[in-house]
């Protein structure tokens, strides 16, 4: 049997603070456009863990349980901007501007989600495309054709900016 | 666009140079008061412990659930983040049993399973075929179980098989995953378990329990192969049958993994209890004294 995720005392909330933040802010930010609000998600995921006390088999099922919550967060938050009709570029200036110097980053918010997301965690975390399948919940061919369809998108929009 | 552009973007990146302690200090704030919720809930829950070893009573009722409005599994597996899960619970494979048994302070009802693979998304070993089992829990005094208050890990939700020896087909054998999540005052279950549908010419079952692996203090096994309770244990039970399909049996599978668990001996005989084998404490309650009797610590037994 799986043990429970001792989430709770000083240690493990250093560990999983010190250990997923950075990925999970950078990930956040595949779909939010300020770094503000992406803290905002990412502390509220935290949370979530630590109040729903889920069990995981191991590290990986932790890592993928992270990752999921933190997507769902941060879309959350997005469309409830977009429901505010407010635009996002709009909304991420105001908030702390972070894209001013990134055609990347803002060509990759621009993306349909379920690419943003292939693409963030094979170009940034070098997840292969049967790792992230395993962290999605996907097929790999599923994976395989996001993550290509992604690079396509991101490359004629990159291309677009250059002309 | 290479990697290199690409990691350089999101290294530019800047975030609040305190947001790692600043959210450490609000996950050890939210934790102390959840653990002074869980304290508070757990003095509440021993008094009524208490009062229903004393009366040494154990409640059994097998009913179709109606009124009581759950979650489905679908939903259940959507709240886990487990979209493929969600969609095999709405899928033809999918099982729906729906029956609830009411024991000690609970309601139990498992609500039902689906068989399949690569339906689990943290689950590392894509390829095989596994289980996964949706139970619900309600506490028929109405109060509402929470994460904090439902003690996830006292209870066991496994399948086990007629005619196997309930110690080799189990969740410990059958490399399980439980997952407990409170909403709206229901806690559920959802397990996952290597496959069960090898074992589907045999009765299989459903046990939901008090305690810990299986033993001959929490079950008995007749000479025809049939699971039972035992007699005096009177913990928190729930024993279903699952209607699986028989034509997907493989008996040679079935017969080949209960040899390898290297544990299909049973015997319903116990050594009996010797002096200093059992705990027990006396305490004064407002309605007299209680008695708890409990094996020793440190017998063996996991709990």
């Amino acid at each position: 049997m799986n043990s429970q995720v001792p989430f709770g005392t000083d240690e493990t909330i250093r560990r999983i603070v010190t250990e997923y933040s950075p990925l999970l802010l950078r990930l956040a930010c595949t779909r939010l456009g300020s770094t503000a609000d992406a803290e905002d998600a990412v502390q509220e995921v935290f949370l979530r863990l630590l109040e729903a006390r889920p069990c995981f088999q191991d590290a990986g099922h932790e890592k993928a349980w992270l990752i999921r919550a933190t997507l769902q967060r941060a879309c959350d938050i997005r469309r409830r901007a977009e429901r505010r009709t407010v635009s996002l570029e709009a909304a991420a200036e105001a908030a702390a501007p972070i894209d001013s110097g990134s055609e990347i980053r803002t060509a990759v918010r621009a993306l349909p989600e379920s690419y943003g997301t292939v693409v963030h965690l094979h170009y940034y975390e070098g997840y292969t495309i049967r790792e992230i399948a395993k962290l999605l919940g996907l097929p790999a061919a599923t994976v395989g054709t996001r993550l290509a369809r992604g690079r396509e998108r991101l490359r004629q929009m990159l291309k677009e900016e250059d002309e | 666009m290479n990697r290199d552009d690409y990691r350089k973007a999101f290294d530019e990146l800047s975030f609040s140079a305190d947001f790692q302690e600043r959210t450490a200090d609000l996950l050890r704030t939210r934790a102390h008061e959840l653990e002074k919720e869980r304290t508070n809930m757990t003095f509440k829950k021993s008094k009524r412990l208490a009062v229903l070893l004393a009366a040494c009573v154990a409640l059994l009722a097998v009913s179709v659930s109606a009124a009581v409005a759950w979650l489905t599994p679908a939903q259940v597996a959507e709240e886990h983040n487990q979209p493929l899960l969600a969609e095999a619970f709405s899928g033809p494979d999918a099982i729906t049993i729906n029956e609830t048994v009411e024991s000690g302070d609970f309601s139990i009802t498992l609500l039902g399973l689906v068989s399949g693979k690569n339906l689990d998304v943290l689950n590392q070993d894509l390829e095989a075929d596994h289980t996964y089992s949706v139970l619900a829990l309600r506490r028929l005094d109405g109060e509402a179980l929470t994460n904090q208050n439902h003690d996830f890990m006292a209870y066991t939700m496994t399948p086990l098989v007629a005619g196997y020896s309930p110690t080799a087909v189990n969740n410990w054998t059958l490399n399980a995953g439980a997952s407990g999540l409170a909403v709206d005052g229901v806690y559920y279950y959802l397990l996952d378990t290597q496959s069960i549908e090898m074992f589907a010419d045999h009765t299989v079952y459903m046990a939901f329990y008090e305690g810990g692996a299986p033993n001959n203090t929490i079950f008995t096994a007749a000479d025809d192969g049939t699971i039972a309770f035992a007699a005096d244990f009177t913990g928190v039970q729930a024993l279903f049958t699952l209607p699986l399909d028989p034509a997907k049996a493989d008996p040679a599978a079935a017969d080949a993994f209960a040899d390898a668990s290297g544990m299909n001996g049973w015997s319903n005989e116990r050594s009996d209890p010797e002096e200093g084998d059992w705990d027990v404490e006396r305490r004064e309650t407002e309605d007299g004294e209680t008695i708890i009797i409990q094996p020793a610590s440190g017998d063996g037994e996991e709990r």
